[in-house]
Formats: structure tokens, C-alpha cells, sequence
């Protein structure tokens, strides 16, 4: 019994010393964000600022333009989660639970898509929409999520299997075509599943980094994630500033992490994705 | 599954739902992939159309990879990078999921904290490593001091180096005040260790889902704990340490925003932190040579997937895939 004790005893020194780790750099992120540059210089370790030096914050977000980043970036979340729902629950839809000869094979392709690295198909989409005059266009970024996004139609693919035949079956009996089906029984069982996707695509836009860099030239259209960028490459120096920046642009996604922890989870132990 | 069919219209249906991703397939999988292949075999600025050279582009990459510039150096910054962070994140994720599935009380809240870092954004969590890396007042130097360890450069130094009075002190078994054993791609490994939480969470998803009964069978037997997870729980996570292992190649090879954002998108120090994908965005984007990037792009995707299929192959020695359903 003793032994049994003192190994959990153990098992807890473990665990504690782990999570420590685990959040110390989001605790120095905080704390230093807090600080003067000053108290910075002088006290670079302690992790309880002495005196709140909040005004980092109105001083970083002066020094960029901090609404204009914004708008683009919700912009571009707003723009990229209607696409991806839309565009992927149609197809996981036809993939999943319209009888087709074609859709297995269409599937393997699907995922096929997914092992496909980002880099052999940068340049050509590059030029394809500089083609369509979309170069420096949020629509650079929007545009392609209008049409699917593997991970996405696998995950809602997996959830509409699991929609029982004879509740489509009861919609065929009422006359429902396909499309009827899609929109009036699949579409409002699936809520948790489109919620999930809308969620990672949120995510997912907010922290984009790679398509503004590729596709925008003007200031006036970047989005956060880029515009930090830019910041960092001007304010090298002041770390609190940085710090400020980099907390205000992190809390949104910590909130919403808080607030949907459950999609969360389920979402990336289902698909092995992040978003 | 009903067993009555519906009639043929329904394959009309199935194109029609699926055509915004077909249309998405065509436009930027396939032709791309096609393009791309083509481009690779000429000199194309995006100005002037491409002009066919044959396989010079190839040829540069093997120079390259000869003398180690360019390509070359970006290829072996890419192999240490993945040879080091893929396994070490399988490992301590295995590891960390483990730990998290004991019944210990505060688990959730364990469980939160550990994958808490993962939702940082990339940019935000670049911006904060710069400083935790500082060398003289970065968070991860004073933690090391702790044990003994001298100050690394980290961010600032290309490759580990030690000197040759380091290495005599070591011999003669005299205490080093200095030595330099981590660089810019150490930094950027111990970076993505931080964000190990992803693969915590669908390791923990299957701890949860080992049917309770084999650690019984395996405690009947008088099985240690360190037996259980080397005779249970491993062999029961192994296809998802497999599909881990993929998934983690696949992306540790595209690791871009980080290097973009930790070297302000150079490469540096000395184009360290210049892996494949930085040098192919670089070589497209700033010296518009989209031939020698695509040429680049294609070895890195046959690289990829023999190295995917090797992993497919040794799977049938270690994976163990679950006869019952």
C-alpha cells in the first residue's frame, strides 16, 4: 500500500513538472507582455510583473493598424468558413449518401489530394490566380475554399454515414429528391459536424500566414497573422510590444479553444488533423 | 445498409454534389501537379513564357547537392529537422498520453494545459519562441543554467560547435563553462515539441478506446507496468503512432511559417533555417526561377512519398492492426 503511495506521489511530481513546462511559455508570453521594457531588461525571468504596465497594449495596437488587420482577417474567416462548409458538406454529401457507382473511387481520390505537399501545386496556383486577376485580392485566399478541402469532406463524409438510412428513407417517402434530402434532413442532423468544420476553418484562416504572403501586396489588405509579421520585422527590439501583439492575436483562439473544447478534442481525434 | 437501390438519376446527383470539389481537383491539384512537372523542364520567370531547357534544372539541383548550396543545404537542413522532431514528437507524445490517461485527480485540467499550446498561432508562437530563445535573457537559457547547461545561441548559430579546447577539457574530464551543442534547427525541434499536444490528444482518443480486459489478462499474468505498455498499450496505439508518423513527415516538410517568421524570411543564420520549403518560396517568389522551384517541388514530393511507402512497407514488421472489429 505504501509503495502504491508513494509511486502515485510520483506519478503527480511528473505530471506537475510536464504541465509546468507546458505553460511557462505562454506565462512568460503574459507576464512579458506586462512589462516595461525596462523591468524586461532588468528582471527578464520572473514571471510576476512588478506594477501592470498595461499600456503596452493601446501602444502596440497604434502601431499597427490594428482595425484595418482585423477586418481583413474576419473577412477572410468569414469568406473561408461559408466556402469550406459549403463546398465540403455537398460533396461528403454525394460521397457518403447518394448511391452512385462513382463515389468510391472518387473518395480514394479525395483522400489522395490529402499526401499532395503544398509545394508542387504553389507555383501553378500562383499564376492561375494572378490569371483571374485575383492577385491581391482577399478572393486569392476566399476563392479556393469554395471548392472542398479533403480533411474537411473526410470528417463530414464519416458523420453523415452514421445519419440512419430510414430517416433519409422517410424523406424519400415525402418526395424529397437528393438535393431536398441534402438541405432538409442531412444538413440539420449534421449541425455538430458542419460547427466542427467551421470551427478548424476559422482557426485555420485566422492563423494563415502563407496565402497573404503569396497572394497580397497592399498593407491596407492584410490580415493579423501577416501584418504581425511586418510588425516584428519594424519592432524587433521592443519585446514587450512584441509580446502584447502576439497575446492580443493568441486570445482570440485560446477563447474560442475554451469555449468548444469538446469540437475541439472530437474534431482532431476523429480526423488526426489540427486545425 | 438497405438493401433496395434507387435509380439511376442519383448518379447525376452524385456529380452535381460533388462538382465544386471536382472543379477544385482539376484547377488546383491536377493541373498544377501537371504544370508544375512541365515548368520543371524550363526557365520560367512568370514575365515571358516558359522556354524549354531540358533537365539544366535538374542538373543545378544535383550540384547543389553536391557543394551543399541552395537545394542541397536545404535538403539536409530538412532531413535533421524531420529526422529529429517527427520521432522525438512520436515518442514524447506517446509518452505524455500515457501519463495523462493514469487516474490522477486534475486530469482534464493536465490534460488542457498540455495541449493548450497547440492552439497558439504559429506566427504568435514564433514571436514568443524568439524571446524564450534569447540568449542571454531567454527563459529557456535560465531553465538550463538550472542543470548546469552554459548558455546556447540557439536562434544564432547555425550548427552546434564545439571547439577543440571544449573537447580537451571534456577528455580531461574538467568542468565546461562553454559549449555550444544547440542551434537554429535544435530550436526550432524543441519549438514543435511544444506543440506535440495534437498528437497527445489522438493518443489519448485510443489509450481510451484498449479494451480494458487485456491489462486485466496482462496483471493476471503479474505484468509490471512497464510491461503493459510495452506488451499492451504500444503494440494496441501502433497504427496510430503509424498513422502519426506519416501525417508528422508529411508535415514537419512543410514547416514554413515558423522558419519565415524566426529568420524574418531568410534562411539565416548562415541558411540554417533554410529548409525545402523556404528555399522553394524563395527561389519562385524572390528570384522568380519558378523552373528550378518546380524542378525542386517534384523531387520533394517523389522524395516524400518514397519515404511515405517505406513507411507503408516497414509497417507489416510493427503494426499491429486489430483483428476484431
Amino acid at each position: 500500500m505504501k509503495r502504491q503511495r508513494a509511486k502515485k506521489s510520483l506519478m503527480y511530481l511528473l505530471v506537475w513538472f510536464t504541465v509546468a513546462l507546458f505553460s511557462l511559455p505562454l506565462l512568460v508570453m503574459v507576464s512579458g507582455s506586462l512589462k516595461t521594457s525596462g523591468q524586461l531588461t532588468r528582471d527578464p525571468y520572473g514571471l510576476w510583473p512588478d506594477g501592470w504596465n498595461w499600456g503596452n497594449y493601446p501602444e502596440a495596437l497604434a502601431s499597427l493598424p490594428f482595425l484595418v488587420y482585423l477586418s481583413n482577417t474576419l473577412l477572410l474567416c468569414a469568406g473561408c468558413v461559408i466556402g469550406t462548409t459549403l463546398s465540403c458538406a455537398l460533396a461528403a454529401y454525394g460521397l457518403s449518401r447518394v448511391n452512385w457507382s462513382g463515389r468510391r473511387w472518387m473518395f480514394g481520390l479525395v483522400i489522395a489530394t490529402m499526401l499532395l505537399p503544398w509545394h508542387i501545386t504553389m507555383i501553378p496556383r500562383f499564376v492561375l490566380i494572378s490569371e483571374l486577376g485575383l492577385y491581391n485580392s482577399l478572393w486569392a485566399i476566399v476563392l479556393p475554399t469554395f471548392l472542398g478541402d479533403a480533411f474537411f469532406i473526410f470528417l463530414l463524409r464519416q458523420f453523415f454515414m452514421t445519419i440512419p438510412e430510414s430517416l433519409l428513407d422517410a424523406g424519400r417517402m415525402d418526395g424529397l429528391s437528393p438535393w431536398g434530402l441534402f438541405w432538409k434532413v442531412v444538413i440539420p442532423l449534421s449541425k455538430p459536424a458542419l460547427a466542427t468544420v467551421a470551427l478548424f476553418q476559422f482557426v485555420t484562416t485566422w492563423n494563415d500566414f502563407g496565402g497573404p504572403l503569396l497572394y497580397l501586396s497592399d498593407p491596407q489588405k492584410f490580415p493579423l497573422a501577416y501584418g504581425l509579421e511586418r510588425f516584428v520585422s519594424a519592432y524587433g527590439d521592443q519585446t514587450n510590444l512584441l509580446l502584447a501583439a502576439a497575446t492580443l492575436f493568441t486570445l482570440p483562439m485560446i477563447l474560442i479553444f475554451f469555449l468548444a473544447q469538446k469540437t475541439f478534442i472530437q474534431g482532431i481525434s476523429t480526423t488526426g488533423i489540427k486545425g | 445498409m438497405s438493401g433496395k437501390r434507387l435509380p439511376p438519376t442519383e448518379t447525376a446527383a452524385g456529380w452535381l454534389f460533388c462538382l465544386p470539389w471536382i472543379i477544385g481537383f482539376l484547377a488546383l491539384f491536377v493541373w498544377p501537379f501537371f504544370a508544375s512537372a512541365w515548368w520543371s523542364f524550363c526557365q520560367y520567370d512568370m514575365v515571358n513564357p516558359p522556354r524549354w531547357v531540358g533537365g539544366s534544372n535538374y542538373g543545378r539541383l544535383a550540384s547543389d547537392l553536391v557543394t551543399q548550396q541552395g537545394f542541397g543545404q536545404a535538403l539536409t537542413n530538412t532531413l535533421y529537422y524531420s529526422l529529429l522532431s517527427v520521432p522525438l514528437s512520436v515518442i514524447l507524445g506517446v509518452l505524455l498520453a500515457v501519463l495523462l490517461s493514469a487516474p490522477l485527480r486534475g486530469q482534464a485540467i493536465y490534460r488542457t494545459l498540455v495541449f493548450l499550446p497547440s492552439v497558439i498561432p504559429v506566427v504568435a508562437a514564433s514571436i514568443l519562441w524568439l524571446w524564450l530563445l534569447n540568449p542571454e535573457s531567454g527563459m529557456v537559457n535560465y531553465l538550463l543554467s538550472w542543470v548546469g547547461v552554459p548558455p546556447q545561441n540557439w536562434l544564432n548559430q547555425a550548427r552546434p560547435a564545439i571547439s577543440m579546447e571544449t573537447m580537451e577539457m571534456i577528455r580531461q574530464g574538467g568542468m565546461v563553462s562553454s559549449f555550444k551543442l544547440f542551434g537554429s534547427k535544435d530550436a526550432l525541434v524543441l519549438m514543435s515539441l511544444w506543440g506535440v499536444g495534437n498528437f497527445v490528444v489522438i493518443y489519448l482518443a485510443a489509450i481510451s478506446d484498449i479494451p480494458r480486459s487485456l491489462y486485466e489478462a496482462a496483471e493476471m499474468d503479474g505484468a509490471s507496468p512497464g510491461r503493459k505498455l510495452l506488451h499492451v498499450t504500444l503494440p494496441m496505439l501502433s497504427p496510430i503512432i503509424f498513422f502519426n508518423l506519416v501525417m508528422g513527415l508529411i508535415r514537419s516538410v512543410q514547416t514554413f511559417t515558423s522558419i519565415y517568421i524566426l529568420s524574418e524570411g531568410t534562411g539565416a543564420p548562415a541558411g540554417s533555417l533554410k529548409l525545402i520549403s523556404l528555399e522553394l518560396f524563395l527561389s519562385a517568389f524572390s528570384d522568380l526561377e519558378m523552373g528550378y522551384a518546380s524542378a525542386m517541388a517534384l523531387l520533394l514530393f517523389i522524395g516524400l512519398a518514397l519515404a511515405t511507402l517505406l513507411l507503408f512497407r516497414t509497417s507489416r514488421y510493427w503494426v499491429h492492426y486489430r483483428m476484431v472489429a
